[in-house]
């Protein structure tokens, strides 16, 4: 139950994500029907499983969202723009429902209630008949159906009943005949056909007839088969389409046949269905007529309720008659009904529609996905001792190993891309949040704003995009709330009223590249200055260049808004965003120009599995660095070194002083520091964009490694962030930048660090 | 087939019938198990308890007329006791005339 649950709610977030990009591409213009039918096909299926989950906000809710799009649907309500922002704002309610469906916690009854409301008027304006669908929503609250009645042996019964209620009332009504065989896919994809025949008899007089000639014994039958059909006679008022719409989503997982008109006229019958009523028939009027009678008070009393009206006078012995009476009148009308089969060649049709035209797609377990990424890292390390026991044994130069070595290496590399490839997702899941993030910060600022996003089909792995969505999200904040201007400054300073924010994704060198660009007023210099200066966190009278300014707002504590607003004020900055990034192994960059607006920059490797990393020898010991922290490489002459109170040196670099940090001293590999005129400073950028440079013995060179976290056997290893196997089987440990060079300005360092390496 | 044999004796010989309760849902995932358990009970007079039953599914409505159809072969008894409002309106959308095939009690 649970994990049909959980598959209810993913497919809830892929509708939800579908729902989301058709309604823009509506608003956008577009007039594709495809497009409509898949916003309501969303919509639709949603409800469905909300059904046979329960869960009654959210069906109701889905409801009166159909309906409104039935009628956009139909061409009876246009997409003018006040209906498209409603459909919008329906979305969002309806993905917060699912939400808390999912989650729990609260729902903003009020909300929900003007969304409700405004897509009742929606629906209801253009026809007038705002009524029914209300009614309908109104009947779920009971858990009742008009037509459903208590007791099965009143079957007929009910339907004479609403047949005559209905008829008084809707005259011109169609009679359509309904064959529905499942395939077992359509109970696999978990649908529920009683809910398709709720549906079905919730749009006028349906009469259903199954079909059971085809159900076996026990020990044949499989439990997930599909035994049983149906015919169903329904009366009613609305069209075909809306039949159809029914059936929508287990289009390909069913026969299903719409025919207009009471077919009554003689055809092939199944075996079973006549001798079952026969039966049927006998064992009412035999042994159960006085069942009948007994319950047939609770009966009627229900169908009063549910007509408002009629018959409350009449007594149980006369309902018995009626009953008796009309399972006869009837007995003869559902026959052929239920004979008619489906037409060849219709059938054929069905079964040609069962071809997979899309990619077809399965849901894996991550955890296996994982488990396979992490041997296929074994692979490689394998593949890399071998190449280099080969090579130690003079062999790699003998041509027929060499080539076999190569055919080997590519090998591995294809096979760990394919792996990579299918953790790989389009960003396009995180960017399909921000529409509604823009929407929701719009509103708050009351500033207008257009999101355009690019480059959704990116790819990245699964986890980065997790880990992005929250950067993303507050830069996003950040554009609309410090970018944008107010609409009449905008228009003030010439620029279109509407604000610009263009959110885009493109693979470059090996990395994916996100831009976030807005045209608003750009960073205000003076005053980022004016506040560092306030905070204490530069000298008033520093010297900093444009571009050193503007990263200042990616200080912790660093905070431009004057007062704390509700969107991007919450206590976290640009600081966090930052860290955030770093922390997948990114970076952030801006470029800002006054009047014409900000760019930031994030720069992310597309996998937490494998990095780049310049593999170094620290006092014997082989170390990696990132290369995404290194800025550059040099070796530095002794001059250039100077002492720097206590142990401390510093390394002058351009009219700059660096602090150079012993490497082998801060992970307590030496005590004695290391002779820089030896060896290579690595100039790196740490947190808040502060460069340093770390003191090695050697470079060995550069290359992809594996990443094999050490925290899950060793804890958090001050300093390391994780460790990989090398060619040629030792362990290295993978520096944390960050890491070291904080715990060197902290000065308290080398004790502490000392101790937890030593072993 | 043996062991079914056995049980059917035990079970006739026992004075009270044997009883299956239904649980509260009659989803897709409850197929199988009922199957199951319907197996194990399969020799016997059987009166199958619908009091818990508050979702219906065709899956499930699938096994228990193949219960009835197998009990109708075996020439025991199979009777369904208590339906609920729900079980009832769930075969009645089914189309099901469950009495046809058991003999079915009063609703609670």
């Amino acid at each position: 139950m649970d994990s049909l649950r959980q598959i209810f709610f993913q497919e809830c977030e892929e509708q939800l994500a579908e729902l989301e990009s058709g309604l823009l591409e509506i608003e956008g213009g577009s007039e594709d029907p495809e497009i409509v039918n898949a916003v309501f096909r969303a919509v639709h299926s949603i409800k469905g499983g909300a059904g046979a989950f329960a869960l009654e906000d959210l069906v109701r809710f889905a409801h009166v969202f159909e309906t409104v799009l039935d009628e956009v649907r139909k061409g009876r309500l246009s997409t003018a723009s006040p209906v498209t922002e409603t459909l919008l704002r329906a979305a969002d309610v309806l993905a917060d429902l699912v939400r808390v469906a999912r989650d729990g916690g609260n729902v903003n009854e009020e909300r929900i209630h003007t969304a409700a409301d405004e897509l009742a008027a929606l629906s209801g304006a253009p026809i007038g008949a705002n009524a029914e669908p209300e009614e309908e929503v109104s009947f779920e609250d009971f858990g009742f159906t008009p037509v459903a009645m208590d007791f099965p042996v009143f079957d007929d019964i009910a339907v004479v009943d609403t047949a005559s209620v209905e008829a008084e009332a809707e005259p011109d009504a169609t009679t359509y005949t309904i064959t529905f065989r499942p395939h077992p896919s359509l109970y696999t994809n978990a649908n529920e056909p009683v809910v398709l025949l709720r549906e079905l008899s919730r749009l006028g007089d349906a009469q259903i007839v199954c079909d059971t000639s085809t159900i076996p014994t026990l020990e044949e039958l499989e439990a997930e088969g599909s035994y049983l059909a149906w015919t169903i006679t329904l009366a009613t008022t609305h069209e075909e389409d809306d039949v159809r719409a029914i059936f929508e989503f287990v289009d390909g997982d069913c026969d299903l046949e719409i025919t207009t008109g009471d077919l009554a006229s003689g055809n092939d019958e199944p075996v079973g269905v006549d001798d079952d009523i026969a039966a049927l028939l006998a064992r009412v009027r035999g042994e159960f007529t006085d069942t009948a009678t007994e319950s047939a008070s609770p009966a009627v009393s229900d169908t009063d309720i549910a007509h408002a009206g009629g018959s409350a006078s009449v007594d149980n012995a006369a309902v018995a008659a009626i009953v008796v009476a009309n399972i006869e009148a009837e007995a003869a009308k559902p026959t052929p009904e239920a004979a008619k089969a489906p037409a060849p060649a219709k059938a054929e049709k069905a079964a040609g529609s069962d071809a997979p035209s899309t990619n077809q797609t399965i849901r894996v377990d991550l955890d296996r996905v994982d488990r396979l990424m992490n041997l296929v890292g074994e692979l490689v390390i394998n593949q890399a001792m071998l190449s280099q026991r080969l090579t130690d044994a003079g062999l790699a130069r003998d041509s027929e190993f060499a080539t076999g070595l190569d055919e080997f290496e590519q090998l591995t590399h294809d096979i760990q891309e394919g792996v990579m490839a299918i953790r790989a997702q389009p960003v396009k899941s995180v960017f399909q949040r921000m529409p509604r993030l823009v929407r929701e910060v719009a509103a708050i600022t009351g500033k207008k704003v257009r999101l355009v996003t690019e480059g959704e089909d990116t790819e990245v792995d699964k986890t980065v995009i997790e880990r992005l969505a929250d950067p993303l999200t507050h830069m996003i904040r950040n554009a609309i709330d410090h970018g944008l201007e107010t609409p009449d400054k905008r228009l003030a300073a010439g620029k279109r009223e509407e604000g610009l924010v263009r959110l885009s994704a493109s693979h470059r060198s090996g990395r994916i590249v996100i831009d976030i660009a807005d045209d608003g007023a750009g960073i205000n210099r003076q005053r980022v200055r004016a506040i560092a200066e306030e905070k204490g966190l530069i000298q008033p009278n520093a010297q900093l260049t444009d571009e050193e300014v503007d990263n200042l707002i990616f200080l912790p504590g660093f905070s431009t808004a004057s007062t704390v607003s509700d969107i991007s004020g919450r206590g976290v900055g640009m600081d966090v965003v930052k860290k955030s990034i770093q922390a997948l192994g990114g970076r952030v960059s801006i470029t800002s120009r006054p009047g014409e607006g900000s760019t930031f920059t994030l720069s992310l490797p597309l996998t937490l599995a494998v990095l780049y990393g310049m593999v170094v020898t620290v006092a014997e010991q082989t170390l990696v660095v990132p290369l995404t922290s290194i800025v550059e490489t040099l070796k530095p002459k002794a001059g250039d070194i100077h002492g720097f109170g206590g142990d401390s040196r510093v390394i002058s670099m351009r009219n700059n002083f660096l602090p150079l940090i012993d490497v082998g001293r801060e992970l307590g590999y030496r005590s004695q520091p290391a002779d820089p005129g030896a060896g290579v400073a690595l100039l790196v950028e740490s947190d808040g964009g502060a460069h340093s440079a770390l003191m090695v013995d050697a470079i060995q060179g550069q290359r992809q490694i594996v990443i094999k976290s050490l925290e899950e056997n060793y804890g958090r290893v001050p300093g390391v962030a994780a460790a990989t196997i090398l060619g040629d089987g030792r362990v290295a440990l993978i520096l944390d930048v960050d890491a070291i060079v904080a715990a060197s300005r902290s000065g308290a360092s080398t004790s502490e660090t000392a101790f937890a390496l030593a072993g | 087939m043996s062991r079914t044999g056995k049980s059917s004796r035990t079970g006739t010989r026992r004075t009270a019938k044997k009883r299956l309760q239904l649980p509260e849902v009659l989803d897709l995932t409850a197929a199988a198990p009922l199957a199951q358990s319907f197996i194990t009970r399969r020799g016997a007079d059987l009166t199958i308890d619908a009091s818990q039953v508050r979702r219906v599914g065709a899956q499930c409505m699938q096994v228990l007329l193949a219960a009835a159809t197998t009990w109708k072969t075996d020439g025991k008894q199979l009777s369904l006791e208590k339906p609920t409002e729900e079980f009832l309106e769930g075969s009645h959308l089914l189309g099901l005339r469950l009495e046809d095939d058991l003999a079915v009690g009063e609703p609670v």
